[in-house]
Order: structure tokens, then sequence, then C-alpha cells
């Protein structure tokens, strides 16, 4: 029951109105009594079709109901005496789903009733229901019903794709609030607008066309959140290909971390591992046990030698990527590609994206407290160079967490992300083991922990860690010694399985129980 | 054109503490009175009626208030022989979304033999399309709420392995929209209700990876309207059930603490009937027991303890979940 307000009336008002409710239910009771009886006697004829359709009239959503309808329909269809009338029934049965519409345009029985008949008669008249949405969402712009029929209506007449683009532009300069608008739009968009040749998502000169029309949009009134969305979306809407990141080789483990989830049929065909230029054979394991995973391991049965050359072949989107490895410590390798977090985009969306820049930077100097300025601000320069203005980046992300108190947990794992992607963008080139917090934020959660899969040492002390934190740390499967000391972990419930030496627990607010549990799973020296 | 947010403001008098005796009153009461006017136009969604007002009594630990015989017996003669479906009351047509209710209902009740199991599993089985899809019913309704309704009926039957998961999760993620979110069917309007059937897809076949979290969680923690309350589209109005379908996802994302805690648990406790009991829509609504169960639900997944655990994938209590083995995906963070 939705938007019904409780209203307060006399005792005979109550009794009036439970009065003229019995009246009602004795009706509604015999006429569905009289249905199934009819039903079940199969009955099915034009007095049926009127006792439904009468019920239907005023509760548009006993689903049963339209059943017994498209039973009779279907029976008619096969009565040549019938012929000369089914044109007429089935106009009736739109007038009928029309009127039920009018009692409530959310009913799922009514629209599918309507693309029933559209789809079983021989004569349909899609102009005329093109027309009907039109018409419909001209009552209510954010129906989803009526645009979801106007995507069937549209599949079935097939009206040029620029017609349609050209009318949400036109429903959004009726009103930029129009979110619904904004959706279809983007559907439109990516059709009409393909990028063939870059293999971005947006054709380059159409997408600074979509930044230029949205940030009208959203200059119009910067506390109407439609257009922020699509902004967002066009800010990043940039190639993004299966990239390996890091490969650690040791006596005991040969594991690869990938920057984005991979399946393992994706791993099996597009990976070779090669040890002094022989490709070796194995299985790929998950290290989760899913079916798709970000960190895969590969057993295999050779021995690791101290001297050995050891390559990873990867054959991605953009040809063959060999990343070689280098030994580190006895024993043990570790290969590492070149990574960037910084989002590329065309010369002309770029130089774009920073006249836009200039222009919120405008209006915030007049509204410094607009959430959705601030936002886009800072979203701007993430993207345009996630480096030069991280310190930027990262204030105005604390500022944000006092003027949108309500999304606090967001903007702190927004800049945790951004400060982990910082310290990967100077610090992944290296060839450490170890891996601790370089900044003075505190981290809340574990984004892009993959990178670190092959660190011994693990530092992820005095940080804001809570518990739903510890299933992440699977990926750290070459880990030795982990230091979670000083978080807020209240349980150690999900910590997963992994071949620790040391763990440090200390202050976090956790029983000794669970330590002790936890101890005899793992099978590690635990400082509690 | 000053541009105002769509919104509600919470009065001073309203509840701010959880009347869980009242509601348990309310549940008992409802559908006592079998010529209660709403009750009887209500009577084409009666599965689903039962299996909100039990769900609720369940996380407040109030189930021996229900006709449990009464129930069981109700939902054996609600199954289609022919079918295998089960339809919402007697006299109706067997339905995806009432087969789900009753699968949920005897799970709870650790009575699944009281239907014919393998008649359930063909009716499902039998909607399933080329492209992954699944019919609502015979009629050919095709919604992602569907697909839901399936992958989660079954994974309680443990027979998930009947129709074509790679396929089921290839249709779901073919409805992902520009912000992350998902809707009904391909192209397709983001809708919380919605991206909860189809993060709770993703949940139950564990494909959770393919999901743009930070976008669609972003998306979902914006639903957050400064009453604490939360919609289920921009620039809608709050509504109570959004505390469900948003908070629930945000969990299987793992990004729960995106919202506000605190504010939101105003807005639930605000949307209670101090007189009836009950929860509506909004304050000062009339209540029901869909809004009802939403409302327990939400308080749950906020850490309320005086409501038991409910699993954010299955809308049951944990203690069900637990028992049937059963541990949809949780994302990492």
């Amino acid at each position: 029951m939705h938007g019904r307000v409780k209203v307060r009336t006399t005792e005979e008002e109550v009794a009036r109105k439970q009065k003229e409710r019995q009246e009602k239910l004795k009706k509604f009771k015999y006429a569905m009594q009289k249905i199934q009886g009819k039903r079940n006697q199969g009955e099915l004829d034009k007095e049926l079709l009127e006792l439904t359709g009468n019920v239907l009239s005023s509760n548009p959503d006993i689903y049963t109901l339209w059943n017994i309808r498209r039973e009779i329909f279907t029976l008619f269809l096969k009565d040549d005496a019938m012929l000369d009338e089914m044109c007429a029934l089935y106009d009736a049965e739109l007038q009928l789903t029309e009127y039920c519409l009018k009692i409530n345009p959310k009913s799922y029985g009514a629209w599918h009733q309507r693309e029933w008949v559209l789809t079983t008669r021989s004569d349909p008249n899609w102009a005329q229901e093109l027309a009907v949405c039109n018409k419909y969402l001209k009552l209510d712009e954010r129906n989803f019903h009526t645009w979801d029929y106007r995507r069937f209506v549209v599949s079935k007449c097939k009206p040029s794709l620029k017609d349609e683009f050209d009318f949400t532009t036109e429903k959004l300069h009726d009103n930029f609030s129009n979110y619904s608008a904004w959706h279809y739009r983007s559907k439109m968009l990516v059709a009409l607008f393909p990028d063939v040749e870059g293999g971005r998502p947006i054709e380059d000169s159409h997408h600074k066309h979509e930044l230029k029309m949205v940030q009208s949009a959203a200059f119009t009134d910067p506390d109407d959140t439609s257009a922020w969305f699509y902004q967002r979306w066009l800010l990043g809407a940039v190639r993004n290909s299966v990239k390996l990141v890091v490969v650690t080789v040791t006596k005991s483990k040969t594991t690869l971390a990938f920057n984005q989830y991979v399946s393992h049929d994706y791993v099996k065909d597009k990976i070779q591992i090669v040890f002094n230029k022989s490709t070796i054979a194995g299985d790929w394991i998950s290290c989760t046990g899913n079916q798709y995973d970000i960190v895969w391991i590969f057993k295999h049965t050779e021995t690791i030698q101290d001297d050995m050359e050891i390559e990873v072949e990867h054959d991605g989107d953009n040809g063959k990527n060999v990343v070689g490895c280098v030994k580190v410590k006895p024993f043990t390798f570790i290969g590492k590609n070149q990574i960037s977090f910084q989002k590329s985009y065309s010369e002309p969306v770029l130089k774009e994206l920073e006249t836009q820049l200039d222009a919120c930077r405008q209006l915030l100097a007049l509204e410094p407290d607009n959430k959705w300025t601030l936002l886009t601000t800072t979203v701007f320069l993430y993207c345009i160079d996630a480096k030069k203005y991280h310190n930027e980046v990262i204030e105005n992300l604390q500022a944000l967490k006092s003027i949108d108190k309500l999304r606090i947990g967001y903007y702190n794992d927004l800049i945790t992300k951004w400060c982990i992607e910082n310290q990967l963008n100077n610090y992944h080139g290296d060839n450490s083991i170890s891996f601790k917090i370089s900044f003075d934020e505190k981290i809340s959660s574990l984004p892009h922990l993959q990178f670190y899969s092959h660190c011994e040492n693990v530092d992820l002390s005095n940080q804001n860690i809570s518990s739903k934190g510890l299933p992440s740390l699977i990926v750290l499967q070459n880990c030795k010694n982990l230091s979670l000391n000083n978080n807020k972990l209240t349980t150690l419930k999900g910590f997963p399985s992994l071949e620790l030496e040391v763990l440090d627990l200390q202050n976090n607010d956790l029983d000794k129980s669970e330590v002790d549990l936890l101890k005899e799973k793992l099978n590690c020296n635990i400082i509690f | 054109m000053a541009f105002n947010t769509k919104d509600v403001v919470l009065k001073e008098d309203r509840p701010r503490t959880l009347l869980l005796q009242k509601h348990s009153d309310y549940l008992a009461g409802y559908g006592l009175d079998k010529d209660d006017f709403e009750f009887c136009m209500t009577e084409y969604l009666r599965m689903s009626g039962i299996y909100w007002s039990l769900t609720a009594m369940e996380l407040m630990g109030q189930s021996s208030r229900m006709p449990k015989d009464e129930i069981i017996e109700f939902i054996t003669s609600c199954q289609d022989k022919e079918s295998g479906g089960v339809s919402a009351s007697i006299g109706h047509d067997p339905h995806m979304l009432y087969t789900l209710s009753a699968v949920q209902v005897l799970a709870m009740y650790d009575r699944l033999d009281a239907i014919d199991v393998e008649g359930v599993v063909r009716y499902i089985t039998s909607l399933q399309q080329d492209d992954g899809s699944f019919f609502g019913d015979k009629w050919g309704e095709v919604d992602t709420r569907f697909s839901f309704c399936a992958v989660m009926a079954l994974s309680l039957l443990h027979r998930l392995d009947t129709i074509n998961v790679n396929k089921t999760v290839d249709f779901v993620l073919s409805c992902m929209n520009f912000d992350g979110g998902f809707g009904s069917k391909p192209g397709s309007e983001s809708h919380a209700g919605l991206i909860y059937c189809c993060v709770g897809t993703l949940s139950i076949c564990k494909r959770m990876d393919a999901l743009k979290a930070d976008e669609l969680a972003w998306w979902l923690c914006e639903r957050q309207l400064p009453s604490g309350g939360l919609n289920g589209r921009p620039e809608k109005l709050p509504d109570l059930c959004y505390s469900w379908w948003v908070m629930s996802s945000l969990s299987m994302l793992n990004r729960i603490h995106w919202v506000d805690k605190k504010s939101l648990e105003e807005y639930i406790l605000a949307c209670q009937d101090a007189e009836t009991g009950g929860f509506s829509d909004r304050p000062g609504d009339i209540p029901d027991p869909f809004h009802t169960l939403f409302g327990l639900a939400g308080l749950s997944l906020l850490g309320n303890t005086s409501i038991k655990l409910v699993n954010p994938t299955y809308c049951m209590p944990q203690e069900t979940i637990d028992r049937l083995k059963l541990e949809p995906q949780v994302l990492h963070i």
C-alpha cells in the first residue's frame, strides 16, 4: 500500500464507509465466484469477458483475470465465426487496459495485457501506440512502465534512433530533472555514436558535445541530482582492458594478480607461464574458489631453482604482453607490469574537461558549500590528472565529509582508494616485498590489495579497517607477516585461510576466544 | 526556479522506539477477519502476504503466533498439479512470484516436503528462455524479478543446477545501465527494487564480481534524503521499503556504511503506526504487512539486536539460511 494517508474521521463516517465497503465486497465476491464457476465449467465466452472486465476495471492487478481473458481470446481466434469480430474485440481490450491504467498507471497486468494484444493481433497500429506513450509520459514523465512500453513499441515499429535521441533532448529541455530521459539518452548515445576506431564507448566529438549539454543542465540547478549522475558516467566512459599486474613465483606458490576479475577460462586461454624458455603445464585455481577472480594460483610440478628465467605471457586485448620476473631474494621471483590509474581521454575531450573544470571552480567560488559542485570539481581534477591534483582532491573529499554528512562512509572509502592509487603510481615499480601505508589518511577499506599479493610483509597497522574488510585479505597469498595492529576490528569472522607466520592483532576490540580459534585455524603466531 | 528536493519532514511526536509487541499484535490480527475488505481485495497476492507476515514474525521471534498448520495446508492446496507452479491463492493461476513465496515460507518452516518439489523445479525450469531470462508464467512477461525468483527458489531447494546459470547471469548483466544499476529488462531504467533483484541473483550465482560495485553503491547511497529515508530512484519521495531494497543491495556489496545509519533508523521508526502497530511507506500513512517486514528487516541490517539477523540476499532469517547451508556471495571491499 503506497502513499495512502491515514485520515481521522468521525465514528459516523467510519460506519458509513464500512457499510459501503461491505456492499462492494459482497458484489466483488459474487463476481469472483461467478467467474471461477464459469471458468471451471469451460464457459469461455463473451459473458465471461464482460464479468472479468468489470472486476478488472476497479482491480487491475488481479492477474488471473487477465489470464482468463487471454484464454478466451485464444479460443475465439480458433473460431471462424468470430473472425469478423476480432478486430473490434482487440480494440475494446486496448480500451480496457487504458481504463485500468487510469486507475493504476503502474499495473503490471494491464501493461502486459496491452503488449500481449499488440503482439497477438495481426493489425497492430504502432504509430497509435507511440502516441499513447507520448500522452502517458506527459501525465507522468517518470513512470518506468510507460518508458518500458515505449521501448517495446520502438522495438516493433523501429523509428530511427536519431528520432528517439531527439525525443530525449526534447524531454530534457522540458525538465532537466527527468532522470528517465537521461537514462534513455545513455542507451541511444552508445548506439548512435559508438567510437569504432579508438575503441572508446562514445565517439570523441559527441562525447564532448554531451559533456557540454550535461553541464548546462547541471548548472541550471545544482541541487537537482539527475544530470550529475549522467555527467559522472560520461567522465568514466573510457576503455579499461584486462591487465596482469603482479606475478609472484616462490618455491611453494605461483600467483598472478590482475587489475580486474577474470574467469578460469580466461587465464587458461590467455596466460602462459614460461620457465627457462619452456612453457609450463599446470592448473589454475582461484584464490577465493570463485569462477571469476582477481588473483589466480598456478599449480605446477616444476621445481623452483634459485637461478631461473621466468616469463609470463599474456595474450591481452592490446596484443601480447610479456612480463619478465626478477629475483628479489633466493628462490623468489617477482614480475610487474607498468600500471596507471590515470583515465586517458582524447585531446579534444581533455580540453573540454579543463574548460568545464574552470566553470566549476567559478561556480564553487560563488557557492563553496554546494555539494554537487564540489564533488564534480573533485571528479574533474581526478579525471584530468590524478597525480598532479592529488592533494587538492583529498582536501576536497575531506571537505565533502562535513558538507554531505550522510555519506561520510563513501568519502572515506574514496579517499582510501585514491590514496592507494597514488601510492601505487609512485611505488609500483620497485621490487620491495614489503607494503606499508605511506600517507597520513587512514584507510577504511582494502581496494587494489591484489597489487600487493607478492608482499611477504604487510603492515596495515594504525588504520580504520573494520571486520568487514577481513575477507579481502585473501589476495595476500604470499604474505608471512601481517599487522592489523590498532584498527577497528570487532570480530574475526571471515578471516581467510592465509599461510601466515606472524599476525599482529593488538589494539582491536576482539574476543580472546575468537583469537584462539583463529590461531588454531591458521597455525601461526598471533600477537594479541 | 528554485529546485525542491522531494522529501518529508519527520514530526516531533513521531515514534522513536521500536514497538515490537504492537507489530506482533498487528500481524497476528491481520486476516483473522476473513471478511475484512482490505484482506479480501488482496487475495491475488495472498501467498506473498503470508511470506511477508511470517518472515516479520520470525524476525521478531513471534512466529508461533502464526497458524502454521493452516498455512502449510493452504500452500499445498495452491500448487498446480499439472505445471507444478504455485498460485497466490485458491482459484488463481500459478506464477513465479507466488511459487517463490511458497518455497520461502516452507523453507522457514522446514517443511519443504509439503509440496511436490519436483513439480516446482519443473515449473521454474520450464520458464527459462533461450536468452537466459525467465517468464513470470506461461503468458510471457519477462522481468529481472522473475530471474531472482527462479534462482532464489531453486537455491533454497538445492536445485540451482537445473537451470542454465551462466545464461541467467548474462541476461541479468544485459540489464545493467550507465549508472551501474539495473532495471526490469534490457534497456529499463535503474530502480532500487530491481537492483536488489539483480544483485541478489548475482549473489546467489556467485558472480558479484561482474558488478560495477563502486558506481552502483554510490548511486545507492545517494538514495538517502535529508529526512534519513531512502528513495528508489533519483528525485523521488522516500519510501520505507527502499530501506530494504537499497540496504540489502549495499550489504551484498559490503558497503552498508555508505549511508547514515542513525538517520535512516529514525526514519524507519517514524514509519511505525503507534496505534495499530505495523509500518507504512511514509510517516502517517496506512500500515501494511509488506512495509512491516521491510521496516523490521531494514532495522535488522542496521544492527538492531532486538530483531533477529536477516540475510540480505534472501530476506529470510539468517538462521534459516545457515540451516540450509547456503552461502550467498558478499563482495570484498
